[in-house]
């Protein structure tokens, strides 16, 4: 079988799974709502929050949204015993992790779907002209924190406080994609063009591409127990 | 061929090779250095006390650990050079269950056989011949012990392996379902067959080779009967 068909079959395994139970992804969707009218009572009607703020606010939401997500990654499989099935496969340890990856993506970007029209509503997000590009920072960095949060889900699944070097390990790992998508987000609201963020979308695919690097050289003896 | 030897007239494939295969885990010796070969067709009992390393070997054969030095070889196959193609060959049963909890039995069935490109009428086969026809849309979290069991046996089984693994699979088990499993193992023509197990009368109904393990070593290699 070969390395996406892989990849593909182990995160509709997960979405499957996931949808199955779905108090998961309904706490984690209650978290970024929740956030969103707190932020918006916080800021009296947010008729002057400036694109800086609003778009912090949306990536913190995500972050911790993240969060949520990568522990139900890797460590539920430890936690069942169903990882000695995944390694039964004949396929690659990499092709589990872009299952993995794939997996929180469509989670992430699920919860983005709630997100952004609860921003627009509650915190008088405007709708950017550029709105693809808009998009497009929100595909990339929501790709970059699914590989970086997918493979360090992976690296602390055998440790005893799997949560919480999870929560610790994840936001070091993460910064280099928070600040660039942060950055972008503010600028496309101010109306920027795509010349004026290309720096940061470069940091952004540096960032994918150094993770993925990374999972290729050790994610192999990651899954060893 | 490499993994085939005479034997008087006929050539005999030796499925499985272990060559000074050894395990450390900090400064614990699991398994201490040893070489054995299994031939096609052989079925053969891995005993041993708690601690005797049984495991461990079990994991190695099945690709999920890797050993700290030697080589093992299923079917002529480095299982760390070609682990992919090995485990094509390989049907673990471990102690505990690969299947989710969440999945129907047809489901967890299905997500495992297509990565062996398993046929429509494979599943239907198999969940018949283990008596699963009544459960097969039932949860997994839903099956009493046995059942999930058999479960697990039809999904390590599913792709028709050559070498089949159970690890401490009689372990929890009642009489019937056990006296049921015995005969549905000896019905499988062909197959190689290493069990674990601390129970050496039960062992002797399936197997006619047994290896006995004790602290990481193995002390006896004998015929039974």
């Amino acid at each position: 079988m070969g390395f996406f068909s892989a990849a593909m079959r182990i995160a509709s395994k997960d979405l499957k799974v996931e949808f199955k139970r779905a108090y998961e992804i309904l706490s984690i969707l209650t978290f970024s709502v929740s956030s969103i009218l707190i932020c918006s009572f916080a800021w009296g009607g947010a008729i002057t929050t400036s694109p800086e703020v609003t778009s912090s606010a949306l990536w913190i939401i995500l972050f911790f949204a993240s969060v949520l997500t990568f522990t139900t990654s890797f460590t539920r499989e430890t936690d069942r015993g169903t990882l000695g099935g995944l390694k039964t496969l004949p396929c690659s340890s990499l092709s589990i992790l872009f299952g993995k990856t794939l997996y929180a993506t469509v989670l992430l970007l699920l919860v983005e779907c709630v997100l952004l029209p609860f921003s627009f509503v509650f915190l008088n997000l405007k709708i950017p002209a550029r709105f693809l590009d808009f998009l497009l920072v929100f595909l990339l960095g929501v790709i970059d924190l699914s590989i970086a949060g997918s493979l360090v889900s992976g690296l602390v699944m055998f440790s005893e406080g799997k949560t919480l070097l999870l929560s610790f390990l994840l936001f070091p790992v993460c910064v280099p994609v928070l600040i660039p998508s942060v950055l972008a987000t503010t600028k496309i609201i101010n109306s920027a063009t795509p010349v004026d963020v290309m720096s940061e979308l470069r940091l952004l695919l540096a960032f994918l591409l150094s993770v993925v690097a990374v999972a290729n050289l050790t994610f192999k003896f990651v899954l060893e127990e | 061929m490499a993994n085939q030897k005479d034997e008087g007239d006929k050539t005999i494939t030796v499925a499985v090779e272990i060559l000074n295969v050894s395990k450390k885990f900090g400064y614990i010796w699991a398994l201490k250095p040893f070489s054995i070969k299994i031939d096609e067709g052989e079925s053969v009992a891995l005993l041993g006390p708690n601690g005797a390393g049984k495991s461990t070997l079990m994991k190695i054969l099945a690709t999920h650990v890797l050993p700290s030095s030697g080589i093992v070889k299923i079917y002529g196959l480095n299982v760390f050079k070609d682990g992919e193609n090995a485990r094509k060959r390989i049907g673990f049963v471990a102690h505990e269950s690969f299947l989710y909890d969440e999945l129907s039995v047809e489901e967890n069935l299905r997500f495992y056989g297509r990565f062996f490109s398993v046929d429509q009428d494979v599943f239907r086969e198999i969940i018949e011949f283990l008596n699963l026809k009544s459960w097969r849309k039932v949860p997994v979290k839903q099956l009493s012990y046995g059942l999930r069991k058999r479960a697990d046996i039809a999904r390590a089984l599913i792709h028709n392996p050559d070498l089949i693994l159970l690890d401490e699979f009689f372990a929890g088990l009642d009489e019937e379902t056990r006296n049921f499993l015995v005969d549905y193992f000896k019905t499988l023509q062909g197959k190689t067959l290493l069990m674990s197990s601390h129970s050496a009368e039960w062992a002797k109904q399936l197997c006619k080779r047994s290896l006995f393990l004790d602290r990481g070593n193995l002390v006896q290699d004998i015929f039974f009967g």
